[in-house]
């Protein structure tokens, strides 16, 4: 078992790099969302040093008001929900009570691999009458859910509860998260579940920060794997992967060496992998029409700050509503509007951003006194206006942007800041090898999803080139640090003879 | 008074007279109670400016059932069906495109835009043509039962996906690929010329509240392909004719100017109804072809909606973003773009972006400065609707939105007509001064006329839920949990627009009783 990274060090999107002395930033994922609990016990992570901070809060700051606070103490959330709606506030518990229970639907889906609609094996059909069985599970009424989750907007599920647009703003944008589309968008609401997807997985909320930074979890598993006999290489780049009467042998790196292996496991995005790696000319050419649409338009950036001290929000002391998640989304119009820029090629002028506070949590990742702010940022098309080439020249007028709407709910933030990095979708292409910067190597859209990504027939790890297999997050169940992915090829690897 | 009825069939709409003949002439007793004083709804043909009359608010006949048309033997009742005009999407450089649905004909006009697109425009067609019969499966049956199904249910439900399987990997696995997917990405993948690109996008998003961009819209697209016949010879007041002679015929009873004001209940049982005015119709059996909305909130004792379905209805979608606008011509508005020659149907939105545009700012509740046109010229076919060598144009408006930001009036709706009329002048640069008469109905005064929850031509959003469970789960095979009380509008499966197949297949549902 050998693992071959391009870059100098491990972990791909979720790396924890000292950018400027005595900061660790994480530099792109920047939460562990959803990772498989099962992978954490098998391969023994916590005792290769993984350690999860929760996330504990999730603050709505607004101009001019104190914003909106939602905490761990559902009691407290209240008081502060019933601020914009005391009906809204009265129904929040309920509405989680019942995604939780929804939850339950996303947990079977991505713990097991997609079902196969094409195949007339016995078994498969079980399977999808089980998928059936599961989605009416619970009665009519949750079905009825479960079908409204899964087709419409965030925007509209949400107004069949609650009328406050200050708190259904930040409900909506998980809905969004790494997509090309707004929260109005049909197709949105299902994502909302996996905020409520930490609950079943049996620890307080699965969203929290990995201690030392994101990177932290992907050197556990470089640990485990070593642990059990795995050779890892960095800075080796692949640039084909080795083919003989259309089998799959090996890689050859840059620089020629050449490495034979009975079973190739990519992964890289579904584009790089099929039309880089392998190379058309080797593939059947409706494979190759179904990986060329194979949609991955990238729509969000990433701006680090480290900074000499926190940001302080209007009509809030201490630093309790900094220590979960921060979001900019002030109203629905805002994020939809945010969206608007993106469709015709411009990044936000006032995008919605996830802020995150690590170095609050973790003080390890700053000098004392001294902090992280991580800030996820979307939309930031990869195709512009005028070409994603032009990226690095809008790169700073796009960090501005971000830093300037910031800036407007904590005044003297520019004058704090210590270093500034800015990662547009061009960045996350060129540095990351993610094509067109997309942070799920693939948009997370319904026909994209389960039997179907990455192409119709090759959901399941396999590849039309016999021994050369997927296992990134362009394969079911997708993006996210999940490890879901990882897991679920090893283990149809495993299961299929060719080892 | 003609004794006992067994059938009350609110709305004497399209729906609604199909409902009752199609009943009436399985020998039960029928009434029909119209609220307006004519009969066809949303079809009917009404004089807005004296000598001209309009072909209906709903103006496209090709999707009505050929099965509809066969059951209530329309054709002996003077129902014709024609070949289809082609679709003309203007331009203000170039002669636009004349778009015909055969890919043959249609080849000289695509080549000229785009070559490439003269042979994937052939592959669409024969891949809807090859789905066709799948969705109609889905389509024009009465919805398999998904929440409590029964033997004959996942009969049904196992029948549709063999159809679906029987269609072969590729194409079944592109229809589940293509139906969530935006109409925009899907046409993206196939086409390169704008115009024809948009003219395909355009029906998918008409009366919905998404752009082209909006997931799901594929969907849309499709089921309004397979749909897509012949039209009807003479447009909706053609069909309205053969309806009402159909129902005559079978011995239906027809009341215009009777408006329901209550639904008389014994306990949840159903017993007739009551008009304004104090009349009551006693029957074990009504067909309700109002919307949803209507029917509940409104006809229903307020007492009587129970928490569940109350719930339901409240979350039913029903945002309207059409309206409509009548111009009485003193000829033909003579297009730039192709002079001489005489266009039927009139798409505008030149462009996916535009049509995206426009649908933008539904969402902050405006309508756009250039609305994306539906127009027909009905006179072209139809002369007797307006003096001779006059015209009428009937403009469906949309991402005109009901909910519009300080609401709508007489002054909004001459704002909207300035739009409309500005995006049809860079095409048609006399249309102005041949106008001699015009109506403008914003989707509050269709509202108001037609007793149309939200203004909403449909019924209700045409969405993957909406039209997977349409309108709730509890009523969405026509019966509702008040006994003898069916649905049988657009607001039922399959939905809106001029098909005919809710009345019809809610009344197969009164006879399975």
């Amino acid at each position: 078992m050998l693992v071959v990274e391009r870059r100098h060090l491990l972990g791909g999107s979720a790396v924890t790099e000292e950018l400027y002395p005595g900061f660790k930033f994480s530099v792109c994922s920047y939460v562990v969302s959803l990772f498989r609990p099962s992978i954490i016990r098998d391969l023994e992570l916590p005792r290769h040093g993984m350690e999860i901070l929760p996330l504990e809060t999730a603050f709505t700051p607004l101009p001019g008001d104190r914003g909106l606070c939602r905490w761990a103490d559902a009691e407290r959330s209240r008081r502060e929900i019933s601020r914009f709606s005391a009906r809204d506030a009265e129904i929040y518990p309920e509405f989680s009570l019942t995604m939780t229970r929804a939850a339950q639907l996303v947990r079977d889906v991505i713990d097991s691999p997609a079902p196969d609609p094409l195949s007339w094996d016995p078994r498969e059909l079980l399977r999808l009458l089980r998928l059936g069985r599961k989605l009416r599970s619970g009665g009519s009424e949750t079905m009825h859910l479960n079908l409204k989750l899964l087709t419409m907007s965030a925007v509209d599920f949400l107004d069949m509860w609650f009328e406050s647009d200050v708190l259904k703003a930040p409900m909506s944008v998980s809905g969004i998260i790494g997509t090309y589309q707004g929260v109005r968008s049909p197709g949105t609401a299902y994502v909302l579940l996996h905020h409520y997807m930490g609950e079943i997985d049996g620890a307080f909320r699965s969203w929290g920060y990995s201690k030392g930074g994101t990177g932290g979890v992907s050197l556990a598993c470089a640990r485990a794997a070593e642990g059990f006999g795995a050779e890892i290489r960095t800075e080796a780049t692949v640039e084909r992967v080795q083919l003989r009467n259309g089998r799959a042998t090996g890689v050859v790196l840059a620089g020629g060496e050449e490495i034979a292996a009975r079973v190739v496991v990519s992964s890289c995005d579904p584009r790089l992998t099929f039309l880089g790696l392998v190379g058309e000319q080797h593939l059947d050419g409706e494979f190759c029409r179904q990986i060329r649409r194979y949609k991955l338009r990238g729509s969000s950036g990433k701006v680090n700050l480290a900074v000499d001290r926190l940001p302080r929000f209007e009509g809030r002391d201490g630093t309790d509503h900094l220590r979960g998640d921060i979001a900019i989304a002030p109203g629905l119009d805002y994020l939809e509007r945010a969206y608007d820029d993106a469709k015709y090629g411009e990044f936000s002028r006032r995008p919605y951003i996830n802020v995150v506070i690590p170095s609050l949590l973790d003080p390890s990742v700053a000098p004392p006194g001294k902090h992280i702010i991580s800030m996820f940022v979307q939309y930031a098309p990869y195709h512009l206006k005028d070409g994603p080439e032009s990226w690095p020249d809008q790169r700073e007028a796009f960090g501005d942007a971000v830093v300037e709407t910031l800036a407007e709910y904590c005044p003297g933030l520019e004058e704090s800041i210590l270093y500034r990095q800015v990662l547009t979708p061009w960045d996350l292409e060129q540095e990351y090898g993610l094509s067109e910067g997309n942070i799920f190597q693939g948009e997370l859209s319904l026909e994209q999803l389960l039997f179907q990504r990455p192409a119709a027939g090759w959901a399941r790890y396999r590849t039309p080139v016999r021994r050369l297999w997927m296992c990134g997050s362009g394969t079911h169940p997708g993006g996210g640090i999940m490890g879901a992915s990882g897991q679920l090829a090893a283990a149809a690897l495993l299961g299929s003879g060719e080892l | 008074m003609s004794g006992a009825r067994d059938v009350v069939v609110v709305g004497g709409g399209h729906n609604g007279l199909t409902a009752a003949a199609w009943l009436a002439r399985r020998g039960r007793r029928v009434v029909v109670v119209e609220r307006r004083e004519r009969l066809g709804g949303l079809a009917a043909s009404e004089q807005f400016h004296p000598g001209y009359r309009t072909a209906g608010v709903l103006h496209d006949t090709a999707a009505v059932r050929d099965w509809v048309v066969a059951g209530l033997e329309l054709e002996r009742h003077g129902l014709e069906r024609r070949v289809p005009p082609p679709v003309l999407v203007p331009a203000t450089d170039g002669p636009g495109l004349l778009l015909e649905r055969d890919p043959a004909a249609a080849a000289d006009e695509l080549a000229r835009l785009a070559p490439a697109d003269v042979e994937a425009y052939a592959a669409y067609r024969s891949f809807v043509e090859r789905v066709a019969p799948a969705l109609g499966r889905l389509t024009d049956r009465p919805p398999p039962d998904l929440f409590d199904p029964g033997v004959a249910d996942l009969w049904s439900l196992g029948r549709s996906a063999l159809a679906l399987r029987l269609l072969g990997r590729r194409r079944m696995m592109e229809l589940l690929r293509a139906a969530p997917s935006p109409v925009a990405d899907w046409l993206d993948e196939r086409f390169a010329a704008e115009p024809l690109k948009a003219a395909l996008a355009a029906p998918a998003v008409w009366s919905t509240w998404c752009g082209p961009r909006s997931p799901g819209t594929t969907a849309n697209l499709l089921v309004a392909e397979a749909a897509a016949g012949r039209p009807v010879a003479g447009g909706a007041p053609a069909l309205v004719r053969a309806l009402e002679g159909a129902s005559r015929a079978a011995g239906v009873e027809l009341r215009t100017g009777a408006e329901v004001e209550r639904l008389l209940l014994d306990g949840p049982r159903v017993t007739g109804v009551r008009l304004a005015g104090g009349d009551e119709i006693a029957a074990p059996v009504v067909v309700a072809t109002c919307d949803p909305r209507q029917l509940f909130l409104r006809l229903l004792p307020p007492a009587a909606l129970t928490g569940r379905l109350g719930r339901d209805v409240a979350n039913y979608r029903v945002r309207g973003t059409t309206a409509k606008v009548d111009l009485a011509l003193d000829g033909y508005p003579e297009l730039a773009c192709r002079p001489g020659f005489e266009a039927e149907e009139i798409r505008t939105g030149e462009s996916l972006e535009e049509q995206e545009r426009a649908f933008d700012a539904v969402k902050y509740r405006r309508f756009s400065a250039r609305p994306v046109l539906d127009v027909r010229l009905p006179t072209v076919e139809s002369p007797e609707l307006a003096p001779p060598g006059h015209h009428v144009a009937s403009i469906l408006v949309h991402f005109a939105p009901y909910e519009l930001e300080g609401g709508w009036g007489e002054e909004r709706n001459e704002e909207l007509l300035e739009a409309v009329l500005g995006v049809l002048e860079a095409y048609a640069p006399r249309l102005r001064e041949q106008i001699v008469g015009r109506r403008v109905s914003s989707p509050a005064d269709l509202e108001r006329r037609f007793a149309l929850t939200g203004g909403h031509l449909h019924h209700g959003e045409h969405a993957l839920d909406q039209l997977a469970v349409r309108p709730t789960p509890e009523c969405a095979r026509y019966s509702t949990p008040y006994p003898g009380l069916y649905l049988g509008g657009s607001g039922s499966h399959p939905g809106g627009g001029l098909t005919c197949a809710p009345g019809a297949l809610a009344a197969g549902a009164v006879l399975a009783e």
